[in-house]
């Protein structure tokens, strides 16, 4: 337990150190990998972790941006009252999301999420685009700060209190329990555990943080519109983030997240078009073909090879 | 004796196939029963309806008395049976700790987040199916097939069963493997473990239950002690086909 937090604890130092070695559009593209690493690791604590897969969270994104940017935008409403707003209704949307994964799995689950996020889509220009300004979206929403450093700040504490918070939470045998269903959920209820109100457990806290995530996001960001939210390539960036840092473990979202982000910058100026996306598809693919369980492990095997197998006999991660 | 387990008259069809046609029997607290018959006879399905994996068309189950058709799965295990699996289902990437750790876990949300695992515990159970305490760390995927029902009959026991429904815990097991989980067994009868048991080993079933019951076409068609059962009429021409 102990070492593990004193990673958590450099990497928060190393991070808060940063913007004095680097440049303010270095901190623009790690904001931006901040708030995907929020989306991964919601993403994470449901599918990555339960084996439900969604395909929709930009469903659950889109609650928490839209109705704190509406809230404030067309009501006037503070930030400090219209973020934790955004964040219960992004809950009762949780639970909606919910529903059908008490009667389907895979697949077919996947497909319903996606079918919520293009509702959401199509639902958002048609009701009331008075308030969500339709197709065209709302722009000029309050931010919560300006300037590079302190946006970075604030994203980076954001991310890390949810990903510590996770963290530990996945490391409790509840964790556990929500790992197992991801293997056997027969086998879960057939050790006398209530699988539903796990899972209802997993899909309220996977949207607490997407709605937390989307709210801050819109108030960094300043505006919304649909088509680049509820957008099928941002629920891949989101997926192969966690795939490729590894799933079901927090950290690994983490990583993946500024893996992909880094990884798209750093390929703009050499492919400035859309072919970008087709080279970093191959080197998250290959990534993946390699270590199935991601970046992870294999740093986790590099630092066995150095150091040797480790001894005690915790069955987590 | 109280009767621990009931079933009264239960009645299961799929579709046009009757898999359960008006069985009854009864297990008593601390009693070993067995159930024979033939491939098809119903015997996992009879399993599958006391756990609540699926419901009875008609027919009540009793639990210490108690009605639990109306029960989910989960709860049932609350109030005291468990079962095993004719094919062993680890949590294929926990070891064998970990898939210790998922049967004892309490089902209250708060005390999972807040009272942590209890290894010593976990241990106990490893030790009392027979594991080596190095046998802890090891996959499901490094296990023997002897190994994985070990593992199935940990995580069951660690539920905390009254009563235990073990189906073909022998199938696909060495002599020396059978010989174990067959002390093993008789060691959790002697402690007092109502259990009913299903098997295609007659032999090795023979000396770890007190009655047996055989069934055919999902309806019961001979109970008493072993040996009466097996030298029943109806029994061997179910079992040999003539």
């Amino acid at each position: 337990m102990a070492r593990p937090l004193l990673g958590w604890a450099i990497f928060a130092v190393a991070m808060l150190l940063l913007p004095q070695f680097v440049s303010n559009g270095t901190l623009r593209i790690i904001i931006f990998a901040n708030f995907l690493a929020i989306f991964a690791m919601s993403w994470d604590f449901i599918s990555g972790k339960t084996g439900y897969i969604s395909f929709g969270h930009p469903f659950l994104i889109g609650i928490g941006a839209y109705t704190s940017a509406i809230l404030s935008y067309r009501f006037g409403m503070p930030v400090s009252l219209s973020i934790p707003l955004a964040v219960l209704a992004t809950m009762v949307g949780g639970t909606l999301f919910f529903l059908p994964a008490l009667r389907i799995k895979g697949t077919y689950f996947a497909l319903v999420t996606l079918a919520f996020m293009e509702l959401m889509y199509q639902l958002v220009q048609v009701i009331r685009p008075d308030l969500t300004g339709g197709t065209r979206g709302i722009s000029g929403i309050k931010t919560i700060l300006s300037g590079a450093a302190p946006n970075f700040y604030l994203s980076f504490g954001l991310m890390f209190a949810i990903g510590l918070a996770l963290w530990l939470l996945s490391r409790t045998r509840l964790g556990t329990a929500l790992d197992a269903i991801s293997m056997n959920e027969e086998a879960v209820s057939g050790s006398g555990l209530n699988t539903t109100r796990l899972k209802l457990f997993a899909f309220m806290v996977s949207a607490l943080v997407a709605g937390l995530g989307g709210a801050f996001y819109v108030h960094y960001l300043g505006s919304i519109a649909p088509r680049a939210l509820f957008d099928i390539n941002f629920v891949f960036t989101i997926i192969v983030s966690v795939l490729i840092g590894g799933s079901a473990t927090i950290i690994g979202p983490i990583m993946g997240a500024f893996f992909m982000t880094f990884l798209l910058e750093y390929l703009r100026p050499l492919l400035p078009g859309s072919e970008r996306y087709l080279v970093y598809g191959m080197i998250a693919l290959v990534l993946y073909v390699y270590q199935p369980k991601g970046i992870m492990q294999i740093l986790k095997n590099l630092s066995l090879r150095t150091r040797g197998p480790q001894t005690g006999r915790s069955g987590n991660v | 004796m109280s009767s621990l387990l009931v079933l009264d008259k239960v009645v299961k069809r799929f579709g046009g196939i009757v898999a359960t046609n008006g069985l009854s029997f009864h297990v008593d607290r601390g009693e070993s029963l067995a159930l024979i018959g033939p491939n098809g006879a119903g015997k996992t399905t009879i399993f599958s309806l006391i756990m609540g994996e699926h419901r009875q068309n008609s027919g009540t189950i009793k639990l210490n008395g108690e009605e639990i058709s109306h029960l989910p799965t989960h709860k049932r295990i609350q109030k005291g049976v468990a079962r095993t699996y004719q094919v062993p289902r680890p949590f294929s990437e926990m070891d064998v700790a970990g898939n210790i750790r998922v049967g004892m876990m309490p089902d209250n949300l708060w005390k999972m987040i807040t009272q942590s695992a209890d290894p010593d515990a976990e241990l106990t159970i490893a030790r009392s199916v027979g594991f080596r305490d190095e046998d802890l760390l090891r996959k499901p995927s490094e296990l023997s097939m002897g190994d994985l029902r070990k593992l199935e009959l940990a995580r069951t026991l660690a539920a905390k069963p009254e009563i235990m429904l073990l189906d073909e815990v022998f199938a696909g097991l060495t002599v020396g493997e059978i010989e174990q989980i067959s002390d093993l067994l008789a060691q959790k009868r002697k402690e007092g473990l109502t259990y009913i048991i299903v098997s295609h080993d007659l032999r090795a079933l023979e000396p770890l239950v007190d009655r047996a019951v055989a069934m055919t076409f999902g309806r019961a068609i001979a109970e008493g002690s072993f040996i009466e059962v097996m030298d029943d009429e109806a029994v061997r021409s179910a079992y040999l086909g003539q």
